[in-house]
């Protein structure tokens, strides 16, 4: 046992710590000590947890605990009081506790609103309704736009998504112009890069892209007949194109599929112009080959090795891309063996390939396991114009197209 | 010496009578009288020959007026009440306000309007013209809310070539008091910041200028800063301080004891809708008289008006907007 403390010793508040960049709170988890207790300095006190992370409040100096008032599962503002150490005369010296002798020991003030001066005290803000959220619930934050802050953000070059992470102290939580100006300026302490266009042009399409609700299905599809295929071909076709050529022709059997739908009319695609993701320089381009269900794979596969050159080496012509209706991406080249990719803005439908890997399937003649090759095929698609249904059917046909490539 | 809104107006008359010889004035019971308010009280003994009582006719002393004006003279036409000068509406609109534009020749005419509500005034005794008389092209249109205001804003009615409608709102007459009369003024036709604010700009004119005073200062407490502009003149409209205002506050709310049909607060949104859109971070609002003729009653008529509390409630919800 520890001989009581006296009175007359110094205490130290124990203080909610700032505990990353925009956390205003955090809630106690659990207390390594009890009232009484000797701690060593830089141990930890509290645990304390934000929505990022579980994090520790550490004594500054050792000392005895001598009033412990936060309580375990509530919420406490940064810089809240959570209790009192009792410390020596040297160390309340050396940090500077002498200068301004603690308030008698009170109960914390739990986290209202956070922070702010006084003279807003009448202000209307959002009331956090979950804590530990560096962003209050139910805040508007950048989802309404004033005809100021468009204003301003089209002076700047600024869109809503730059926005998403600014919390906003306005009107229901709206993003205010003031919000706006300390965010950039906040800004300048990073190191600033400019954009490439490319990055800039790719930024804007999936952003537009976005604004749909987009949904993903995914089949695995057996490639050992059609890697069997390609190795007896003179001119070979890569995995891509053979999918390209396979969803060409699905799309060809039910082009409603790849539909766009403007109001209450679906548009029909005038042809199946099937595009491809060219990985270029800091971003993606996407050539295009005409009238892909036209022309058997055999005849594609120059058009195809043309067209990936001349994208790579970004010279591309206008005729060679956009206008498609479907874009095939490979991630699987990265080693991905599963994506949800964004399809461009104008199309419906986006088949993604992942990487191929061996696998054991169930043979139910020989009564077991044999090793077959297989790879995830993704269809992304606007959920607007066709649901999970039509994409697994279509999805369903091109695996179904692969498994006979020889028609292809 | 305190003087007040009224002795400002009486003032003003007494020193452009003694300053300018072209200067009379003409009105009902102006003269032995003084004035229904006492606006020439002891001016036309002061002035003799010059401080004219007038026949029970508005239509006759303005087509008075205006001939006296076309003759080089500088008229002043006191109205017993805003609410009468219709009876002389078509002196005003069709004669004097067109007159320089068909002929060449100015106008130099004022017509005082004691104008606005006060308890118990009624229908007739309680009217704002300013947006009627505003709507005319021709017409310069004056909104004094301050009596240093009333008293430079008349000599500089009386000095301009074009036809003044000054409105003086009556409520002020005797409750806004000033230590002593202004040696200078700003300049024609600008607009006033009365309150510099950063949160929502108030744009009023005449009486409601002290309302939102009033009401702004109720807000502070809730830490809002809120500015105030006060037009003075209501045409021609100092858009640009307008504008200037909006683009520091991002929110608007005019305020009118007039109706809201095709008013002075319908005008100053229109101009900062089409001229300030990318200025505004809500909808501008407007507050002005119920839109029934004003109730005698006083309990009614306060609720009739923008008071302000309503001012206040107003603010509340567009500082939510």
């Amino acid at each position: 046992m520890f001989p009581s403390p006296s009175n007359s010793m110094p205490l130290l508040p124990i203080i909610m710590p700032q505990l990353g960049e925009s956390i205003a709170e955090a809630t106690i988890v659990s207390a390594a000590f009890s009232v009484g207790d000797r701690v060593e300095a830089d141990t930890d006190l509290l645990e304390v947890e934000t929505n990022k992370a579980v994090m520790a409040v550490t004594a500054p100096c050792g000392g005895i605990l001598k009033e412990l008032s936060a309580v375990i599962g509530e919420s406490y503002a940064v810089g809240a009081t959570l209790g009192y150490l009792e410390i020596s005369e040297e160390d309340a010296e050396r940090l500077g506790l002498n200068d301004a002798p603690p308030a008698p020991v009170e109960q914390p003030k739990k986290k209202q609103n956070s922070g702010g001066d006084t003279s807003q005290a009448g202000k209307k803000t959002v009331k956090p309704t979950v804590s530990g959220l560096p962003v209050p619930a139910h805040a508007g934050g950048a989802t309404f736009l004033s005809p100021r802050m468009k204003a301003r953000m089209a002076e700047l070059g600024l869109h809503a998504a730059d926005l998403a992470g600014v919390a906003g102290s306005g009107a229901g939580g709206r993003v205010t112009i003031d919000d706006l100006e300390r965010f950039l300026q906040d800004l300048e302490r990073n190191t600033i890069s400019p954009a490439s266009s490319m990055r800039v042009a790719v930024a804007d399409a999936m952003r537009r892209s976005w604004t749909r609700p987009l949904a993903t299905v995914v089949l695995p599809v057996q490639l050992d007949i059609l890697l069997a295929h390609r190795k007896q071909q003179t001119v070979k076709a890569g995995p891509a194109l053979y999918a390209l050529r396979a969803l060409s022709i699905a799309l060809s059997e039910m082009p409603a599929t790849a539909g766009r739908l403007i109001g209450d009319r679906v548009i029909h695609p005038r042809s199946v112009d099937i595009g491809f993701a060219v990985e270029a320089e800091d971003g993606v381009l996407v050539p295009v080959i005409r009238h892909a269900d036209q022309f058997p794979l055999v005849d594609l596969v120059e058009r195809y090795n043309r067209l990936v050159e001349l994208a790579r080496a970004r010279r591309l012509p206008g005729s060679d891309t956009g206008g498609s209706i479907a874009t095939i991406t490979n991630y699987g080249v990265f080693g991905l063996t599963m994506a949800t990719p964004i399809p461009l803005p104008e199309q419906t439908l986006l088949l993604g390939i992942g990487a191929g890997k061996i696998t054991p399937s169930w043979d139910a003649d020989k009564k077991e396991f044999v090793p077959v090759t297989e790879a995830q095929f993704t269809l992304s698609f606007d959920h607007r114009v066709l649901d999970g249904g039509a994409a697994g059917r279509l999805l369903q046909r091109v695996s179904q197209l692969l498994g006979t490539p020889e028609k292809l | 010496m305190s003087i007040t809104y009224l002795e400002a107006i009486r003032l003003a008359q007494q020193r452009v009578l003694a300053e300018d010889p072209r200067v009379f004035i003409y009105g009902q019971d102006i003269g032995g009288f003084g004035g229904a308010f006492k606006a020439t009280k002891n001016l036309a003994k002061e002035f003799p020959g010059r401080v004219l009582d007038a026949p029970i006719s508005e239509d006759a002393m303005v087509g008075m007026a205006i001939g006296a004006a076309v003759e080089g003279m500088r008229p002043i036409v006191e109205m017993q009440f805003a609410d009468f000068s219709t009876c002389g509406l078509n002196q005003i609109v069709n004669q004097a306000a067109t007159l320089h534009y068909r002929t060449g020749t100015p106008c130099p005419l004022v017509v005082r309007l004691p104008s606005g509500g006060t308890p118990g005034g009624g229908p007739f005794h309680s009217q704002s013209m300013e947006a009627l008389y505003a709507h005319y092209p021709g017409l310069v249109v004056m909104t004094p809310a301050t009596v240093e205001d009333a008293y430079t804003m008349l000599l500089e009615a009386v000095a301009l070539d074009d036809p003044v409608i000054f409105c003086e709102h009556k409520f002020l007459y005797y409750h806004l008091k000033a230590e002593k009369l202004p040696e200078e003024a700003l300049p024609f036709g600008k607009a006033r910041i009365t309150r510099p604010g950063r949160d929502a700009t108030v744009v009023a004119y005449s009486a409601m200028v002290h309302e939102a005073l009033a009401a702004a200062e109720d807000l502070s407490q809730d830490g809002y800063d809120i500015e105030v502009v006060d037009l003075r003149t209501v045409k021609p409209i100092d858009t640009d301080t307008i504008l200037a205002s909006v683009a520091r506050t991002g929110r608007l709310l005019v305020v009118s004891e007039d109706w809201p049909w095709g008013g002075v607060a319908a005008e100053v949104i229109t101009r900062v809708a089409a001229e300030g859109f990318g200025l505004l971070d809500a909808p501008p609002q407007r507050l002005n008289a119920r839109e029934t003729p004003v109730p005698y009653h006083p309990a009614l008529w306060g609720t009739h008006r923008p008071t302000a509390s309503s001012v206040a409630n107003s603010l509340r919800q567009l500082l939510e907007l």
